[in-house]
């Protein structure tokens, strides 16, 4: 007897510990992101302290070089880590979805086009993708960052949209519904993406971290979100001339990083069994 | 596509050329010698013929032949995505196994969590972290850097990279065990297994003889997928460890609007992904005679 | 910090670092390693190669007919003597004998000819012609003999010589060979790594003290100091953080100097568009600077403060620091005279690479106390060069200025940041046509206070200019004036 059916019961119960593990480490970012709205310990501008202070009282995480508080910092990468993820999810959804699905529906050859396109693309990492894109646009922002790495990303969702469309679209309702007479529009809005959603939903929970981590890989080479945006990869980027006086400056944007992109794929996990039960037995 | 892209990129190439205070007869002549004044699908048939005569052309900036630029650079990054490629193999067929089949064990349900980690970890901390371990604490390894004589120094090229490699492999690694512990479990769900078992066979030799062909299927597109983008995405590993790579070859030509270098890249690693893809493709059909027949899908 | 005093007091008294006692225990054939941060784009000095090329070939490769040397002063180098005529108009130069090229050809006055014609050029890409642009004529009577003439007299032709490498005129393609002087000859280059000099044994002056050098090149500062710190190379020629010190100060494995520096970190203005054609709104911006603090926050203990382009070690210095000091409340009562009660808006154009994004961040904080909101724009060297330096299309932007005696690019109205005081573009040109050198100081000094009064830029602070070495290596050059690199006397004790 394989181990695998023996121990089903406590498979699930870890299951469910991995959604619940992902839940609070998302949570917590979006409860201290929340937050920085109503309040934060400084103005994450202000040169309150010293320079490269060390933990105190005052200033929790210490200062950097320019004296400004470090967990106001994090704070703000908290902020600004969701919206890059969140934005950067959104536009690869966008476009994705709506390019896997026109290959789904296209004719034989302009999908073999799109699909061979897709395979090509999805090998150069998200990172290059969105390396070339940045360059491209005139003025860096937090935007163009985010723009990037959602044309970056919108690949790899155009190829599993593509392909989890088709298999819808050989069901028998579908033929039934064409017959019918339904309009496209029509049958992809009520049959089509029903239907793939929960696996698309869970795999742009894995495109969240991946995107949040090509971000301070991009602050890393110096093309992410330009100061003042207080990114956790800009922050890491700044405090790696100071490592040695003051590590905790490349040491807390890390594990904030860390942190937050093992929550989004515990939570992906943690979904991905929720939802597909089938999957659940193994 | 390449040649779209490009030309979106702002500035003019004939700046590189020029410094200061160039008059407009010589932003003229330089527009002329790199062709950025001729309309664009004259520059894009040029484009495909240099191509088809495999001349990438000369770099705007160092005016070194692009072609044997990537060559020098291709010998330090297809030896360390070869070497990281290596180390993730190394890493994840054995503990991605062990996770699946003793996911009830401790040991089975730890190696799941700290690949889980090794996914969210940005490449260049893990970088930065071995680095000040290994070559600063410990004083083992040296930081980075690749001989002036390259390969022809092997001792000092290789001990350079065995940290990078490491880096590689340890991020490639993780999320490659994640796929083999994906398909083992499939594996050992299934009811070819059972039969087997019940025919007879031992465990590890059902294990063996039947998982590897059903299981390594899926794995091999995963692998194919993760060589490509290693050996594009290398370049932050190179710019920790001062290597002098391709990606980072891409990263300054982008940043000077070398078109020639920029374009060059772009094309060599287009044909690269093409090839991981195609030998992909074969390896899946020599280990899953079944697939043989089936008409070819980069899928 | 005594010992440091002590350094500097020797170096501006003009005196070379004093050579270890172990000196004469070092292996003539050494390699020497040289960790840097700026690889040349290509070898040719008149093609963009940027800063890298002069620190690993001026002097060493090529050389030019007189040398700045690393204590600052102009010195004979491919010249045996020179004259110049009454009126300061003709010059002629007598050329050293036995001097060869390295691919055997021997110096001859067609080559020098050929030099300074290439460096004022039109296409030449050389930020010191326009310093050339008085010569007028170039003869060659005969092999060892050129004669300069001049349209104006020109007091720095001598040290404007100093930037011309004297090349072979039957050299083709120097922007991936060279053909040069000096006493070492291009080894292999590896982009993007390393690249090596070989002595040359048939040097027709004193032998280097080394068989070779490899400048290795680094993008990222923490990975230039790992290399020394495990041994990967024996110097660094310049650190460019404070922190990174740490790992090097009180250790007895290396030796860290001081020397003095010509690079300034500069926030310039477009003063050619509002606001900041308005002299008080450039003075109320310098006193909203707190240039102390800032300097601190980027080099911690180490580093000069200064009141305006002039560094110390040039002969018109004075010290103008109390011109506009830290006072955010003069700077506001400034911009409400110059009409600006409420502050403005502008944004400034910040090179992607250390200091400048830091800089940026702390200016943006401090102008937000008086109103004055920074947009923070981050642009990439090649950019800044094509949308500044050539188009002038700016408000505000930040750079490091390297280059030592530059006060004259003030007395250039078509410079980049357009400043234009006609009493400075005459100072600055009688400075030149000066018949001695005090005239040339008293209205280069003259010029100095007058910028400094107009606020013509913002002059932030002085880098320090420190070079960390294995303890076993010595004799390098201490103030890398110009970005200048000797590696000539270099010694490595085995």
């Amino acid at each position: 007897m394989s181990s695998a059916t023996m121990t089903a019961p406590r498979e699930q119960k870890r299951h469910s510990l991995i959604l619940w593990a992902g839940l609070v480490l998302v949570g917590l970012h979006i409860a201290i992101a929340l937050l920085t709205f109503v309040w934060l310990p400084y103005d994450p501008t202000a040169m309150a302290g010293g320079r490269l202070e060390g933990p105190s009282l005052l200033h929790w995480l210490g200062t950097d070089r320019l004296g400004r508080d470090l967990l106001t910092q994090m704070m703000i990468g908290s902020r600004i880590a969701l919206i890059v993820g969140i934005g950067a999810v959104a536009i690869g959804a966008a476009i994705g979805v709506t390019l896997g699905l026109l290959a789904a529906f296209a004719s034989k050859w302009l999908d073999d086009a799109l699909a061979a396109t897709l395979d090509i693309l999805i090998a150069f990492p998200t990172l290059l993708i969105a390396m070339l894109v940045v360059a491209a646009s005139d003025t860096a922002n937090l935007w163009s960052a985010i723009i990037a790495l959602g044309i970056a990303l919108s690949a790899i969702v155009a190829r599993l949209t593509r392909i989890l469309a088709k298999r819808v679209l050989v069901m028998d309702y579908i033929t039934a519904a064409r017959t019918s007479g339904s309009s496209w529009p029509k049958i992809v809005a009520i049959h089509i993406l029903p239907n793939i959603w929960p696996t698309l939903s869970v795999n742009f929970a894995l495109q969240f971290g991946l995107a949040v981590i090509a971000e301070a890989s991009l602050s890393y080479l110096g093309l992410g979100a330009p100061p003042p945006n207080a990114s956790w990869g800009r922050v890491l980027q700044e405090a790696q001339g100071t490592v040695y006086t003051a590590p905790l400056g490349a040491i807390a944007p890390g594990i904030a990083l860390v942190s937050l992109a093992i929550g989004v794929n515990l939570l992906a996990d943690g979904l991905r069994d929720t939802i597909d039960p089938t999957r659940r037995a193994r | 596509m390449l040649f779209v892209l490009l030309r979106l990129l702002p500035g003019d190439p004939a700046n590189a050329l020029l410094g200061v205070g160039a008059t407009e007869q010589q932003i003229a002549a330089a527009r002329a010698q790199v062709g950025s004044d001729q309309p664009l699908a004259v520059q894009f048939i040029g484009f495909l013929g240099n191509i088809a005569r495999l001349d990438l052309g000369t770099s705007f900036v160092s005016r070194a032949s692009v072609l044997g630029e990537i060559g020098n650079r291709m010998a330090v990054t297809l030896p360390l995505t070869f070497f990281g490629f290596l180390v993730a193999l190394a890493l994840a067929i054995p503990l991605g196994i062990i996770a699946a089949v003793r996911s009830d064990k401790w040991y089975g349900a730890a190696i799941s969590v700290i690949s889980q980690l090794g996914i969210a970890i940005p490449v260049f901390w893990l970088g930065i972290l071995l680095v000040t371990l290994f070559s600063i604490n410990l004083r083992w390894l040296p930081s980075g850097g690749f001989p002036l004589k390259g390969w022809a120094n092997f001792g000092e090229a290789i001990t350079g990279m065995i940290l990078p490699s490491l880096t590689i492999g340890l991020v490639m690694g993780a999320s490659l065990l994640r796929y083999v512990r994906a398909a083992t479990l499939d594996v050992l769900g299934s009811d070819f297994l059972r039969t087997a078992r019940a025919l007879g066979a031992s465990f590890p030799e059902a294990l063996i003889r039947h998982g590897v062909r059903n299981g390594a299927v899926p794995v091999i597109s995963i692998l194919g997928i993760e060589l490509a983008s290693t050996f594009l995405g290398a370049v932050v590993i190179e710019r920790v460890f001062s290597l002098p790579g391709l990606g980072s070859m891409l990263l300054l030509a982008i940043q000077q609007r070398d078109y020639p270098n920029v374009q060059g890249v772009l094309f060599v690693s287009t044909l690269l992904v093409l090839l991981i893809g195609f030998a992909a493709d074969i390896a899946q059909r020599l280990i899953d005679p079944r697939l043989r027949g089936r008409a070819r899908t980069l899928a | 910090m005594t010992t440091k005093a002590l350094l500097l007091a020797t170096l501006l008294a003009g005196v070379a670092l004093p050579a270890s006692v172990l000196a004469q225990d070092f292996n003539p054939d050494a390699s020497i390693r040289i960790g840097s941060l700026y690889e040349p784009q290509n070898l040719d000095n008149t093609a963009g190669a940027g800063q890298g090329i002069n620190e690993a070939f001026n002097g060493n490769v090529y050389e030019a007919l007189f040398q700045l040397t690393d204590a600052g002063s102009v010195e004979p180098k491919l010249v045996e003597s020179y004259e110049a005529s009454e009126d300061g108009l003709t010059y002629t130069f007598t050329l050293k004998d036995g001097v060869t090229f390295h691919s055997g050809d021997p110096l001859t006055s067609a080559d020098v000819k050929y030099s300074i014609e290439r460096v004022t050029a039109e296409t030449s890409k050389s930020s010191r012609k326009k310093s050339l642009s008085t010569i007028t004529g170039i003869e060659t009577p005969d092999d060892k003999t050129v004669v300069i003439t001049l349209s104006a007299r020109s007091i720095s032709l001598p040290y404007n010589l100093s930037y011309v490498w004297i090349v072979n005129d039957a050299a083709t393609d120097i922007t991936a060979t060279e053909d040069g002087t000096g006493p070492y000859s291009l080894g292999e280059w590896r982009r993007g790594s390393a690249l090596a000099l070989e002595r040359n044994d048939n040097y027709w002056g004193e032998a280097p003290t080394n068989g070779e050098v490899i400048y290795t090149y680094f993008t990222d500062a923490t990975a230039l100091n790992n290399a020394l710190l495990t041994n990967a190379v024996d110097v660094i020629t310049s650190v460019q953080s404070p922190d990174s010190l740490a790992q090097f100060t009180g250790n007895p494995a290396f030796t860290v100097t001081e020397g003095a520096s010509t690079t300034k970190e500069l926030l310039a203005y477009n003063d050619r568009v509002a606001p900041f054609d308005n002299v008080k709104v450039r003075k109320a911006l310098a006193r909203a600077t707190d240039k102390a603090r800032l300097l601190n926050s980027i080099w911690g203990d180490y580093g000069t403060l200064i009141g305006s382009f002039v560094p110390p070690t040039d002969p018109w210095y004075v010290d103008l620091t109390g011109v506009d000091p830290y006072d955010v409340e003069s700077a506001k009562a400034l911009l409400a005279e110059a009409g600006y009660p409420d502050g403005f808006e502008f944004t400034l154009d910040t090179p992607d690479y250390d200091p400048h994004p830091i800089v940026a961040q702390f200016l943006q904080a401090e102008y937000a106390k008086i109103g004055v909101k920074v947009n923070i724009n981050i642009i990439t060297a090649n950019e800044w060069y094509t949308k500044i330096y050539q188009a002038h299309d700016f408000q505000a932007t930040l750079q490091e200025h390297v280059n030592h005696r530059d006060i004259v690019f003030y007395g250039n109205p078509d410079f980049y940041w357009g400043y234009n005081n006609p009493e400075v573009v005459k100072l600055v040109a009688d400075a030149e046509s000066a018949g001695s050198e005090a005239e040339q100081v008293e209205k280069l000094t003259e010029a100095n206070k007058i910028i400094a009064e107009d606020a013509a830029g913002n002059w932030l602070y002085l880098y320090p200019q420190i070079v960390v070495s294995a303890a076993n290596v010595t004799g390098y050059p201490i103030n890398g004036l110009n970005s200048q690199f000797f590696a000539y006397d270099i010694e490595k004790a085995e």
